[in-house]
């Protein structure tokens, strides 16, 4: 088995990343696309980790930064709450496909 | 700003000019409030606190106050600048220019391209100007417009009382939805139409008149006329439609307008060569570039024989810019600013087209002349109501009577003919000609149609067109003093009739036929007697005011007629009319006044107007008599704004008609005992048949029955022009909007704007559009309002972004790598 490197990681950012994305595009619950967005997050978060890890530059700011990330889905994630909370009162339901007022 | 008005002594008239125009401009702003109000006026306090204030549901009359006032202010102002005038002018030391420095006045309205005092550029930038000049003729007529104004504007407030209520029935229009059930119900409105009354809107209309009419009068470029024109066209179709729901009234106004119109078309054309030419609208500027004046720039006399003519010549072919100058050329001589006598005496002269220099003389074609004069005559044909744009006036009698003696006897027609006299030095001899045969022709067809009709304004609207034909003829025959004298004259005269008229209609609750009148002087003697005044000053008994003037234009008809007696016609029509013109108003006058009531129950109900319609008309009537006398009242020259007027009278009617003025000064005496002859014979007849009943003209009637009728349906005019020009436009109209669809049949044509058919123009245009809209439904369809396509979308586009730049970027990699 050879060593893990800079790439094992790019990869699996890469693979959680369509995950997420996948998980967005395809889920009818509010809360399945927030648990998407959770997911994309997490996946850039680890490539900021795995370049910190791997190139000797960039080893603080990419901690940092995966702090940061992680504060910021936090806050997302609450206003995405509220806004879900809101539809719900309006619409009784979380299926985003019923979400077509804006429609054309 | 009191000040400004008290500089020049000729600022006295833009004040009572303006006066009317700031009365306007207060019932404008106030009916304004009041209309946007309404609406509000149950939901805001303050919407109808103002309501209320402007009046409210009913008209308020304070506005008529106000308008009557402002016009009164203006006619005492107007005497006064008269008399200051006349002071003025009277001293032998001012010259014309020491008067033009008092009373004229010019400003620049708009221009384009800066005035360059000390460039040799002699085409003036662009410019329109804007300005007033008084002189003899501006002061009198002024005084007159004003005067005639105050009193029927008093009049009116009695006459329109009418529309001061809160509702207001007419009976001559059926409410929308109704339909007349007969004469079973005697009870009730029989649906007729309920509306608010419109007594404010009457003022307005007239006050916004008087500015233009006043404005009119003392324009001093052609420019500033032909608004005023335009602008008392405007107000004359508002008020001979004022009771716009019936439809003979709006299409009357439409008829007004329209008739005007045409001849505005010509006004147009004469303003465009005028310009052209001339280079500048003023008139004074267009005489001194025309006619030769007394001297030359440096104050040099100019040849004797060519003082105050037009300059013929023509262009020497072989040398481009020279003009030999011989009496009969293709050419007339356009003087400019600075010129030598010297240079005129050689016999040719340098005139290039158009000028390079101040002292460049420039020349027009004289049949361009003729045309712009045509033209500009054209637009007084219209406007006064001339052959063959005369059908419009008597259907302007569906305005109220104040409206018709305001504007269609006094004012509004009299300003064709004051643009004749104004714009005279303008006139060719063949234009003048056509001028004078116009107004005799007119003059004779008037009076016939008068003869037979049987409604009480008609006749006077005839009366009218008929009587401003002898003003176009005294001016094509060089009686330019006597035709403005007989306008001046006219106007006073015409104004009570109407007025009269309009109390005798008042009297009778709106009854205006003939036929059931008779025997009103009993029941209403002031405005029988005033009447009577009225008639005859018109038909020109001696000593009354129409006397003076008609005296005069016989005399000078004659007098042409003898010194070109291949145009004595001339001479003959307005004797003829003389007659006529006695015989229908006696007729007219008789048939009311006199004799047994032929409807009984007009004739209980029938009573005198209130004193404030009743002052104005003994008032008028007091003109009447007294506004032709003079120091030498039993001469019939003697009459004193006559002697004013002629002060006045451009240089070149003396000189033009030199031949006609002797003639009739030879025979004046024999003018003046064929006219009173005539009249006598007019009038004679008319008291023998509908006087003295000697004579039943039923039997006349009956056996002339085919040309009775010919008279009285106005020789057929109005279906002439029907034929001639309304019918082809029309079917014009729909056989050019049937080209535009295709279709065969009229009733097809809203299908196939529901179609989409290109073979027609119109349906190419409409594919178009429908092409328009059916993209646009498509493309609506994107936006579908799913979160998740959006998403989709979104990834998607970012994945092939990602590849077109991975794919370009390695691309440039490989490049850069070698």
């Amino acid at each position: 088995m050879t060593e893990l490197t800079l790439t094992h990681f790019l990869i699996l950012g890469a693979f959680l990343f369509t995950c997420g994305v996948l998980c967005i595009a395809t889920k009818r619950n509010a809360i399945g696309i927030l648990m998407g967005v959770e997911l994309v997050l997490n996946a850039a978060n680890v490539n900021f980790v795995a370049l910190a890890r791997f190139s000797p530059t960039f080893q603080l700011e990419g901690q940092i930064f995966a702090l940061m990330v992680i504060v910021l889905a936090a806050g997302e994630a609450a206003v995405a709450l509220a806004i879900i909370l809101n539809f719900y009162n309006n619409h009784s339901t979380v299926d985003v496909d019923k979400a077509e007022d804006l429609k054309g | 700003m009191v000040s400004w008005f008290l500089a020049t002594p000729g600022r006295i008239y833009v004040l009572a000019t303006l006066l009317p125009l700031a009365a306007f401009v207060l019932l404008f702003l106030g009916g304004l409030v009041r209309t946007t109000t309404r609406r509000y006026r149950r939901d805001s306090k303050t919407a109808s606190y103002f309501y209320y204030m402007f009046g409210g549901d009913r008209p308020i009359r304070a506005g008529a106050y106000l308008v009557t006032f402002a016009i009164g202010t203006a006619a005492v102002l107007a005497l006064i600048g008269l008399v200051q005038f006349l002071r003025d002018a009277n001293v032998p030391d001012h010259t014309a220019a020491m008067l033009d420095e008092r009373w004229a006045e010019r400003t620049i309205w708009a221009q384009i391209g800066p005035i360059d005092p000390d460039s040799p550029a002699v085409r003036p930038a662009v410019k329109l100007e804007i300005g007033y000049r008084i002189d003899h003729l501006t002061a009198v007529l002024f005084a007159m417009v004003t005067i005639i104004s105050t009193g029927i504007f008093f009049f009116s407030i009695g006459y329109m009382r009418d529309e001061a209520g809160g509702s207001v029935t007419d009976h001559e229009v059926m409410a929308p939805g109704h339909h007349d059930h007969g004469a079973e119900h005697h009870q009730g409105v029989h649906g007729h139409l309920v509306r608010r009354g419109r007594y404010g809107r009457f003022f307005l209309y007239l006050a916004l008149f008087c500015f233009s009419m006043l404005n009119l009068l003392i324009a001093d470029n052609l420019f500033q006329i032909f608004i005023s024109w335009e602008l008392v066209g405007v107000c004359s179709f508002f008020l001979i439609g004022f009771y716009y729901e019936r439809a003979s009234a709006s299409t009357a106004a439409n008829k007004a307008f329209i008739v005007n119109r045409i001849g505005d078309a010509g006004f147009v054309i004469g303003l465009a060569i005028i310009w052209t030419y001339f280079g500048t609208f003023n008139f004074q500027e267009i005489q001194a570039k025309l006619r030769c004046t007394p001297n030359d720039s440096d104050g040099t006399a100019s040849p004797v024989d060519m003082v105050d003519t037009m300059v013929r010549g023509n262009r020497v072919p072989e040398s481009p810019n020279k003009v030999m100058l011989t009496p009969k050329g293709k050419d007339i001589l356009l003087f400019p600013a600075h010129w030598h006598a010297g240079w005129l005496n050689k016999g040719e002269v340098m005139a290039r087209v158009p000028v390079e220099r101040d002292s460049d003389f420039t020349t027009i074609p004289y049949l361009l002349l003729i045309v712009a004069g045509l033209g500009i005559f054209l637009g007084c044909v219209g406007k006064s109501a001339q052959f063959p744009l005369h059908t419009w006036l008597p259907d302007a009698m569906e305005g109220p009577t104040p409206v018709s003696a305001l504007i269609h006897a006094a004012t509004m027609v009299a300003a064709g003919v004051y643009l004749v006299g104004r714009a005279y030095p303008l006139f060719t001899p063949e234009v003048l000609l056509v001028i004078a045969y116009t107004g005799a022709f007119t003059l004779l067809l008037a009076a016939t149609i008068a003869l037979v009709q049987t409604d009480i304004k008609r006749v006077l609207a005839y009366s009218t067109v008929s009587q401003l034909g002898y003003m176009m003829l005294a001016l094509g025959v060089g009686g330019w003093t006597p035709g403005l004298l007989h306008l001046i004259t006219h106007a006073f005269f015409k104004a009570l009739l109407f007025l009269a008229a309009g109390a005798v209609i008042f009297g009778l609750h709106h009854q205006q036929d003939l036929r059931k009148m008779g025997g009103l002087r009993a029941k209403m003697p002031i405005t029988a007697y005033t009447m009577l005044i009225g008639v005859l000053a018109i038909v020109g008994t001696p000593f009354f005011s129409g006397w003076y003037s008609k005296d005069q234009i016989i005399g000078q008809a004659l007098g042409f007629g003898l010194a070109n007696p291949a145009h004595f016609a001339l001479a003959i029509a307005p004797i003829l009319a003389a007659a006529l013109t006695g015989f229908y108003m006696f007729r007219l006058w008789l048939l009311a006044f006199t004799g047994p009531p032929r409807d009984a129950h007009t004739y209980e109900h029938a009573h005198e107007s209130p004193w404030i319609m009743t002052v104005p008309l003994i008032v008028l009537a007091v003109f009447s008599v007294g506004i032709g006398w003079g120091p030498e009242f039993w001469k019939p020259d003697g009459s004193l704004v006559g002697q004013t007027l002629h002060k006045a009278e451009p240089a070149s009617v003396e000189l033009t008609f030199a031949k006609a003025t002797h003639a009739a000064h030879e025979n004046h005496l024999l003018a003046g005992g064929l006219a009173f002859g005539a009249a006598l014979l007019g009038a004679g007849l008319a008291v023998w048949i509908y006087g003295l009943r000697k004579f039943d003209p039923e039997t006349l009637r009956s056996r002339l029955a085919p040309v009775h009728t010919f008279l009285l349906m106005k020789w057929y005019f109005d279906e002439l022009y029907d034929a001639l020009f309304v019918v082809p436009t029309v079917k014009l109209a729909y056989f050019l909007g049937r080209f535009d669809k295709r279709t065969a049949l009229p009733e097809d044509a809203e299908a196939a704007d529901r179609r989409i058919d290109p073979s027609s123009i119109d349906g190419l245009l409409s594919a178009l559009g429908l092409l328009m809209l059916a993209i646009g439904i498509r493309l609506r369809a994107v936006q579908s309002g799913l979160l998740r396509r959006y998403i989709l979308v979104l990834v998607l586009t970012t994945v092939v972004m990602f590849v077109i730049l991975t794919l370009l970027g390695s691309e440039s990699e490989r490049r850069m790598r070698g």
